[in-house]
């Protein structure tokens, strides 16, 4: 007798009693669905929070400016020193800084033809191209002059330019109306954004700085990280630069910090990890129980059918084969359930990813992994009711009423 | 098969119950044996030696001149399957399992493909005369019916001795008359039977007739030729 007959009557064995063998596998079921189920939301929360965590270089760092109030006085109001250019320079001085990225935001109204839209609106300097690897789709980049010479250019994004120009036009050197003022386009340039965090409907702006100050009244530089030259110590240059950058501000009441984004996504996987140990272990409790409920089970059929067992040894099965034919129809149980249970996960999986922006998904691994499991919680489980089966002596097995 | 100085002890210590106190037997093949004896006489536990089920607490116990080694469960396993065609009273059938399936079973154990297996127990059964029944389920069988499904079973393996506990026990008398022409024919045809029953007119049918009495053979007649 092979394995695959050994399976087949565990099958119809299992069918004969299908209520009992759909309760007996519920606690696997449930157990297998919550594992696959917590391990995608698990995943696809993670791949969501760094996407928008790290929409921009990762080896980039937030360089900002913390106010520490003087000993044992309140907190009053306090202002943000302002930065030059000539803390630029400084900052690119530091060891391991490849670039420095300083920026400020404006929001405007562009109107051009009979469109119009509301655009994001970043100020940049001529060295933000090469920083952030920016992709020129038409016409050029900033020069230094721009910030400078106070140019009114702008650069849009290949969205903006979809909007607002047709297909064969050619935007570039076009003038276009922003907030009632007009500006130049020179350049149209591809978003480093990633696509699911841009404004799909009316794209975004690039400007000088400079411009921007001047015509919004805000600040040059409201933004400030810089670029590590190594990727792996991305978190000690901007610490180093921050320190620096503190040291030459001669600052009393406040200091320059990093927010890394490798602190944030310690912080972020400390929590996941922290979040699936805890409900994983709520699932392999569910595992266990389900474990523990099919070796039940098991042990009742085994007495059930202590007749057909004497009678298979009668005519000639020896203890291996009931063993086995026991072990593998626990096997079965258990394996059909973590099969059912990958069905509940993907089910559950594709109604999470609908009603919430979770894109989890169940992949072929965890389906193994699970399947697995559970074929192991079978065989766990079910030596103690297969031994017992395979122990029984013929002649009592036969007499048994 | 030859049996010398067989005892059977159940139990340990002060619970020691002796069945069997020194049984010397030999069967040849092709024989016709009846079993008989009161409750407690150990036939059954004869019985259950000859046919491997049980394993003797001494003695010897030879098979076509070779001495068995009872103590190996597996090794006694295959010698079920091998060498023993079984009947019981109460027939034992898978119950979810057809008359075919049914018959084919010792079959699985021996390692026989599926194709085969369904062939030989449709020969088996044709053999019994229930060719119209082979998709039947046990109850959809009358006592009769099963018990000839149970010999197809018996068979299927071509084993030399059929063994038969009280095979006729759960039937009528005309039945059982059916069921014990069968048996004639199989021992016709070469096959040793064994029976063992209390009812004087089911062993009369045999051509040789042991009695046990307290653990021991008391008589051993040959009534036919």
């Amino acid at each position: 007798m092979n394995i695959w007959e050994s399976f087949k009557i565990a099958l119809s064995s299992i069918w004969n009693h299908k209520v009992r063998s759909i309760l007996t596998m519920l606690g696997i079921i449930i157990g297998v669905a919550a594992v696959i189920i917590i391990v995608a939301l698990g995943q696809g929360t993670r791949k969501q929070m760094t996407d928008e965590l790290f929409s921009t270089d990762k080896n980039a760092i937030d360089i900002y400016y913390e106010y520490i109030p003087p000993e044992g006085e309140p907190e009053t109001f306090w202002q943000e020193p302002e930065l030059t250019s000539e803390d630029i320079q400084t900052l690119s001085k530091v060891p391991g800084v490849k670039a420095v990225i300083a920026t400020n935001q404006g929001f405007g109204t562009m109107v051009r033809n009979d469109e119009q839209g509301e655009m994001q609106i970043t100020g940049v300097g001529a060295e933000f191209f090469s920083a952030k690897n920016i992709q020129i789709v038409e016409g050029r980049a900033f020069y230094a002059a721009d910030n400078d010479g106070l140019n009114r250019v702008v650069l849009i994004d290949t969205i903006a330019r979809k909007k607002f120009f047709k297909e064969t036009e050619n935007p570039i050197g076009e003038i276009i109306d922003l907030n009632n003022n007009p500006y130049k386009v020179v350049g149209v340039y591809e978003s480093p954004i990633p696509e699911q965090f841009r404004n799909k409907d009316t794209g975004e702006m690039l400007m000088p700085r400079s411009v921007i100050s001047m015509m919004f009244g805000n600040r040059e530089i409201e933004q400030l990280s810089v670029i590590a030259s190594d990727p792996e110590k991305v978190s000690e240059t901007g610490k180093l630069a921050a320190a620096t950058l503190t040291e030459k501000k001669e600052l009393e009441d406040g200091k320059y910090s990093t927010n890394s984004f490798e602190d944030y996504e310690k912080e972020l996987n400390k929590m996941i990890s922290l979040l699936t140990l805890l409900i994983g272990s709520i699932a392999g409790i569910s595992l266990l129980v389900g474990g523990i409920g099919v070796m039940n089970i098991m042990l009742v059929s085994v007495t059930e059918r202590t007749r057909e067992i004497g009678l298979r040894k009668a005519i000639g099965a020896t203890r291996k084969k009931i063993l086995l034919q026991f072990l593998i129809e626990a096997i079965t149980l258990t394996s059909l359930g973590g099969l059912l249970g990958i069905g509940l996960a993907s089910i559950g999986t594709i109604i999470v990813s609908q009603v919430t922006p979770i894109a989890a998904t169940v992949s072929p691994l965890i389906v193994l992994i699970g399947v697995s499991f559970s074929a192991l919680i079978g065989i766990i489980f079910g030596i103690l009711p297969a031994n017992k089966a395979s122990k029984l002596s013929p002649i009592d097995a036969l007499r048994y009423e | 098969m030859k049996l010398s100085e067989i005892t059977k002890v159940y139990g340990k210590g002060a619970l020691e119950v002796p069945v069997l106190h020194g049984i010397d037997l030999t069967i040849e093949d092709g024989e016709f044996v009846a079993i008989m004896g009161p409750s407690g006489s150990g036939k059954s536990t004869l019985m259950n030696i000859i046919g491997f089920l049980d394993y003797p607490t001494s003695g010897t116990f030879e098979l076509n001149g070779e001495k068995i080694d009872s103590a190996k469960e597996s090794a006694l396993a295959r010698l079920r399957n091998e060498h023993i065609g079984f009947v019981f009273q109460q027939f034992f059938m898978f119950p979810r399992d057809n008359a075919i399936k049914n018959v084919a079973s010792p079959l699985i154990y021996a390692g026989v493909s599926k194709r085969e297996r369904t062939e030989r127990a449709k020969k088996m059964l044709g053999k019994v005369g229930l060719e119209d029944r082979m998709k039947h389920l046990p109850n959809q069988l009358s006592g009769g019916q099963k018990q000839r499904v149970a010999i197809a079973r018996a068979l299927v393996n071509n084993p030399t001795i059929i063994l038969a506990d009280e095979p006729t026990g759960a039937l009528d008398s005309k039945t059982s008359e059916q069921i014990m022409k069968l048996f004639i024919q199989l021992n016709e045809e070469g096959k040793t039977v064994i029976i063992v029953t209390h009812e004087e007119e089911i062993a009369a049918y045999a051509k040789r007739i042991i009695t046990l009495k307290d653990g021991l053979i008391t008589h051993d007649r040959r009534v036919k030729p």
